[in-house]
């Protein structure tokens, strides 16, 4: 398991932090998806071994958002 | 039936746009949420969305209309103990204020310390609604902040209130309440949806338009707060001491010239107080007649923080009301019971 943390950097809402948590719903080998419009951030944990961090990335980005790593 | 009729009436006429001006900052700040989603939709490049303002609309006024029946039912079946006094609506109306500020700053990205005015349910109330309904949370605020309209009632809501408290019984407390909440929803609905449907066009301008209006309407409502306590360097009382600075204090044609001294009389008009500063004797005890006729607006609520005077006036009637003895140079402010109208009287 790894886990990383980005800054998103174009959150509009609360809402966009729940946006942004139906990854986990989405990619393969999440195990847990924690976004916060409050600190502007989002905590991945997954099992690399089915997800890589540009696939990651491509789906923050297929949401809208832009992802920095913190 | 009469009664009720009159009720959906006076809301559809006047309560509309009284409680539009008190509660407009809850609307917009519920719809502001939705618009922000849809903006966040299109950022996801999801495809052409619309504003589906309507719904939200819908849902804060139902919620509106159901808090302020069962607050009729309680009324009518519990009497006053259920009234805000004026410290407590005061205390409410700066924190409101405090609230749409914030929330304005925020929407205009002046500091990411905004974002704390932001309630961010906990995460597994997110879940949950997340696994439930896509769309879930889009409509919880405008519920939740419909519901809360019932925290600050306007001017003409208070004085439908004390009626629903005067039928003495809940069902008829109820069925008031509920006529004319749902009278003031037309103007809502149709003012809310003009200015969203103008939101989706606009799209990111309007959502800076909707902070300024929110930042207004949280320092009117702080200000209006500040009023209702009686301090009285808020913004009300002070322009209102400016501007008289070098004008007489009564009109010739003021109707409380003749009798200034001792027995004062103030018209509530459904615009504000005439005259809005009086003088009084010093040292003596003053009546002041408040006088309304065919008043229905904010200002039938009247109250002078400092005497702890709150009452509701009726419609048409004359209401006096007894200030003990004052030192000379002494200024009582009076306001409305949502400290918007505003007025002094000095004592020399």
């Amino acid at each position: 398991m790894k886990k990383t943390i980005y800054t998103i950097t174009d959150m509009h809402c609360a809402n966009c932090a729940m946006h942004l948590e139906s990854l986990e719903d989405i990619l393969p080998g999440v195990r847990a998806i924690e976004a916060s419009y409050h600190t502007g951030r989002m905590s991945i944990e997954y099992d690399e071994t089915c997800l890589s961090e540009a696939e990651i990335l491509a789906a923050i980005q297929k949401k809208g958002y832009t992802a920095l790593q913190a | 039936m009469q009664p009720y009729l009159l009720a959906f009436i006076t809301g559809l006429t006047t309560g509309g746009l009284s409680c539009l001006a008190v509660q407009g900052g809850l609307l917009a700040s519920s719809l502001e949420r939705q618009l922000e989603s849809d903006l966040a939709a299109r950022a996801g490049k999801k495809g052409r969305t619309s504003t589906r303002a309507a719904f939200p609309i819908f849902l804060f006024l139902a919620a509106k209309v159901v808090a302020y029946t069962l607050l009729g039912f309680l009324l009518g079946a519990l009497g006053a103990v259920f009234q805000l006094n004026t410290l407590t609506r005061a205390i409410l109306l700066i924190a409101i204020g405090i609230f749409m500020v914030g929330n304005a700053l925020r929407m205009m990205n002046i500091h990411p310390i905004f974002r704390y005015f932001v309630i961010e349910p906990p995460r597994f109330i997110t879940r949950y609604i997340r696994k439930q309904a896509r769309t879930g949370t889009e409509y919880l605020a405008p519920l939740f902040l419909g519901a809360l309209t019932v925290l600050i009632p306007c001017g003409v809501t208070q004085a439908m209130m004390a009626v629903a408290l005067a039928s003495g019984s809940a069902l008829q407390g109820g069925m008031l309440m509920f006529a004319f909440t749902l009278g003031t929803s037309p103007v809502f609905f149709v003012v809310a949806y003009l200015t969203t449907e103008l939101g989706a066009r606009l799209e990111g301008w309007f959502m800076r338009f909707v902070a300024v209006v929110i930042l207004i309407l949280g320092f009117v409502s702080i200000d209006s707060g500040a009023t209702l306590m009686g301090f009285p360097y808020s913004f009300n009382n002070l322009t209102q001491l400016a501007l008289h600075r070098d004008t007489p204090a009564l009109e010739p044609s003021a109707p409380a010239s003749a009798q200034a001294a001792t027995e004062l009389t103030l018209e509530a008009r459904n615009n504000g107080y005439f005259p809005d500063r009086l003088v009084a004797r010093a040292g003596v005890p003053v009546t002041l007649n408040v006088v309304t006729d065919n008043t229905q607006s904010c200002s039938r609520g009247f109250v002078i923080p400092d005497l702890n005077v709150e009452t509701v006036l009726p419609a048409t009637g004359t209401v006096p009301i007894q200030i003990p003895p004052q030192k000379a140079g002494a200024q009582i402010f009076f306001s409305c019971s949502m400290g918007m109208y505003t007025g002094v009287i000095t004592f020399q």
